[in-house]
């Protein structure tokens, strides 16, 4: 391995110019996609559009191919970057220069990823984060591998010894402890597993939307033999929208099932988690691979989530919320397919010394019910309207399967909902088809908020919010005196003891 | 020791519910009703522009201006008295170690923030405010932008003085 010398300005490498010239292209056809539509459309159509030939518009594409190409080069040739004892220096710019220096110490977190093309010429990506706003961060677009880790670790490298507590990737080559990873079964399981509800109705709005703007396209074309249709509303017809509606629905679900798990493989492709001393390293991705560590003093919450069916194959997912994480950064630090005593080892090794079982298990009052209800309720109102008003008194028959389901949903989502509060853990479960278990540790929460709608006050019913940097949860529907004693319990952990969030 | 254990000492701990609150200036709802009288004139405006509109068409109205007036009229009614009844759950005070803020009528919200959390302090003044002598006290915390708050209304000195104490409190910590 040839060992690259970070103390003077270098270049990334030549096939960077690549890298940069295909993001800039793309993002010019996204700009301008819609244009291109129109565009295209109807030089198809008339062959010519004032006085552009299609060999014209060739011509000009090519032109634009060539300054982006050109743009590509500049801008490869003025990015430059070094090491000094402790910062990062970069600098940038083909007209306007910067000049941008992190100190070592301020750098929150590092990833490197890889995407499809990156794949292909055998590059990788390597973005630094800060503690700043969300813009400020670094990405250095095409280094290789061994490069990359290099220049990684000696980010990290002064850090250590300044800053004992942020140690992210020590020694990343030498103790590398795969600790977990995916089977493609699992993640078929995942897949199959997963809450299709959600894809399904992402796609039947979309293939409802796609069909109204079709039907009035077919209604222009032969609007008199529907209105014979109608009139003619014999027995048969009617079996046959009814069958034509089912196995469109069949199709749909099918077609949700596939989408999920084609999702869950691209995401999580070869999902692995690596141990390090203090760090959990995450791997994972096909078309993007993205490596990230997570430092256990940066996790704000954890979020475990599973369901009857996930439960019974052994399915656990775990999403970590971490501070001054980017948005987009953040669904990434999510780990699926794990198996129970996986999971708990995990848990365990981010969040040293929390038990499943401290604490009591409480419950929200009865109060919560209510709530469900009027959901419930409200939902039902739409529904039967919507019926009655496009369908017909026949409709209401849908009530026969909606009000059972809606009485399972009011008594499963309280039966799912409680909550722990042990000496350093606060422990919240809720959840109706998934279950969901949200963790936190007391000494992280930023602030604490007491929520009672005018409804709720003669009941002595509180809503209790706590928010951390990452998130904010909720303790629903709780007794007055209850969340006081809670409320004042929190503020005095975490005024009392000088322990920091991050 | 589990929360049980901890709530015998719960009841020495300081209470939140003890505490006294402090009511915003007063002069803070001149500022809500003038900003809201702004508001009421736009909207019985584009009442008067909608009839003038119609009337020029020639259009026969299907029910009288006057009845949409009315129920403007009371909206607006409704409004100010609730926004004036808001105004009086808006309160405020600065313990040792935290900075508790509550508002809201139809949903009241008390939030705590400890001043250890508190990331930097901000006093902004409209206008307005200067005109009548106040400030708005911005609290950051590093949290969702929920766990921020921004205290109305507060005597521009007193906004001064809380900002002064958090700050001594904030480089103390460092």
């Amino acid at each position: 391995m040839e060992i690259t010398d970070f103390s003077h300005p270098i270049r990334q490498s030549s096939k960077g110019i690549i890298v940069i010239f295909a993001f800039k292209t793309i993002s010019f056809f996204k700009k301008f996609f819609v244009l291109f539509i129109a565009f295209g459309l109807s030089i198809v159509k008339n062959q010519t559009l004032g006085g552009v030939t299609p060999f014209r518009l060739l011509l000009g594409l090519i032109t634009v191919l060539i300054v982006i190409l050109v743009i590509a080069i500049l801008k490869y040739l003025n990015f430059k970057f070094h090491l000094s004892d402790d910062d990062f220096h970069l600098a940038t710019g083909v007209i306007n220069k910067d000049n941008t220096i992190i100190p070592k110490s301020k750098i929150q977190n590092v990833y490197i990823k890889q995407n499809f093309l990156q794949q292909v010429i055998n590059v990788v990506s390597l973005k630094i984060e800060t503690a700043g706003d969300k813009k400020s961060e670094i990405e250095i677009n095409a280094l290789d591998k061994a490069t990359a880790l290099d220049l990684k670790s000696k980010l990290f490298a002064k850090n250590n010894v300044v800053n004992a507590v942020e140690s992210p990737t020590q020694a990343v080559v030498k103790d590398r402890d795969v600790f977990f990873k995916v089977t493609p079964i699992r993640l078929l399981l995942e897949g199959i597993s997963q809450n299709h509800f959600k894809s399904f109705l992402l796609i039947t709005t979309f293939v409802f939307g796609l069909y109204t703007e079709l039907e009035d396209y077919l209604k222009a074309l032969n609007i008199e033999e529907r209105i014979e249709d109608y009139v003619n509303f014999d027995e048969e017809t009617i079996f046959n929208l009814i069958l034509t509606n089912a196995i469109l629905i069949l199709g749909a679900v099918l077609f949700s099932l596939l989408f999920s798990v084609v999702k869950t493989f691209i995401i999580n492709f070869n999902l692995e988690v690596v141990e390090h001393q203090k760090t959990v390293e995450i791997n994972k991705g096909l078309f993007d691979k993205v490596s990230l560590s997570l430092t256990p003093s940066r996790i704000q919450n954890l979020v475990i989530s599973t369901n009857r069916l996930k439960q019974a194959l052994g399915l656990h997912s775990m999403a970590v919320k971490q501070a001054m994480v980017n948005v987009k950064q953040q669904k990434n630090f999510n780990i699926v397919a794990l198996e129970k005593e996986q999971l708990h080892y995990l848990i365990n090794k981010l969040l040293s010394g929390y038990f499943e079982d401290e604490g009591e298990k409480r419950k929200p009052r009865p109060y919560y019910m209510r709530i469900a209800t009027l959901e419930m309720l409200l939902f039902f109102t739409v529904l039967n309207g919507l019926g009655f008003a496009f369908l017909g008194i026949d409709a209401l028959w849908v009530n026969l399967i909606f009000i059972p389901l809606a009485v399972l949903y009011v008594l499963t989502s309280y039966r799912k909902a409680y909550y722990r509060i042990s000496e350093n853990f606060i422990t919240i479960g809720s959840g109706v088809i998934d279950t969901t278990t949200q963790i936190l540790e007391i000494h992280k929460i930023q602030s604490v908020k007491l929520k009672q709608s005018i409804f709720q006050r003669p009941r002595k019913v509180v809503s209790l919010v706590i928010s951390t940097a990452s998130q904010s949860v909720t303790i629903p529907y709780i007794s007055k005196s209850e969340a006081l004693s809670i409320n004042n319990y929190l503020l005095y952990k975490v005024e009392s003891q000088d322990r920091d969030w991050m | 020791m589990t929360f049980i254990n901890s709530q015998i000492q719960t009841e020495d701990l300081p209470r939140v519910e003890d505490v006294i609150l402090k009511p915003i200036s007063k002069a803070y709802l001149k500022i809500i009703a003038l900003n809201k009288l702004l508001i009421y004139t736009v909207l019985i405006g584009l009442v008067f522009l909608g009839k003038y509109l119609i009337e020029n068409k020639e259009a026969h109205l299907p029910i009288s201006i006057w009845y949409v007036l009315v129920a403007v009229v009371l909206f607006c009614v409704l409004n100010f008295l609730v926004s004036f009844l808001a105004f009086q759950k808006r309160k405020y005070a600065l313990r040792t170690h935290d900075v508790i803020y509550a508002k809201g009528l139809l949903v009241h919200n008390k939030v705590t923030v400890p001043i250890s959390r508190i990331q930097h302090v901000e006093e902004s003044r409209s206008w307005l405010a200067r005109y009548f002598g106040l400030a708005t006290l911005k609290i950051y915390t590093a949290g969702e932008s929920g766990s921020d708050l921004s205290i109305s209304g507060l005597p521009h000195l007193e906004a001064t003085q809380i900002k002064e104490v958090i700050s001594a409190k904030i480089n103390g910590d460092n």
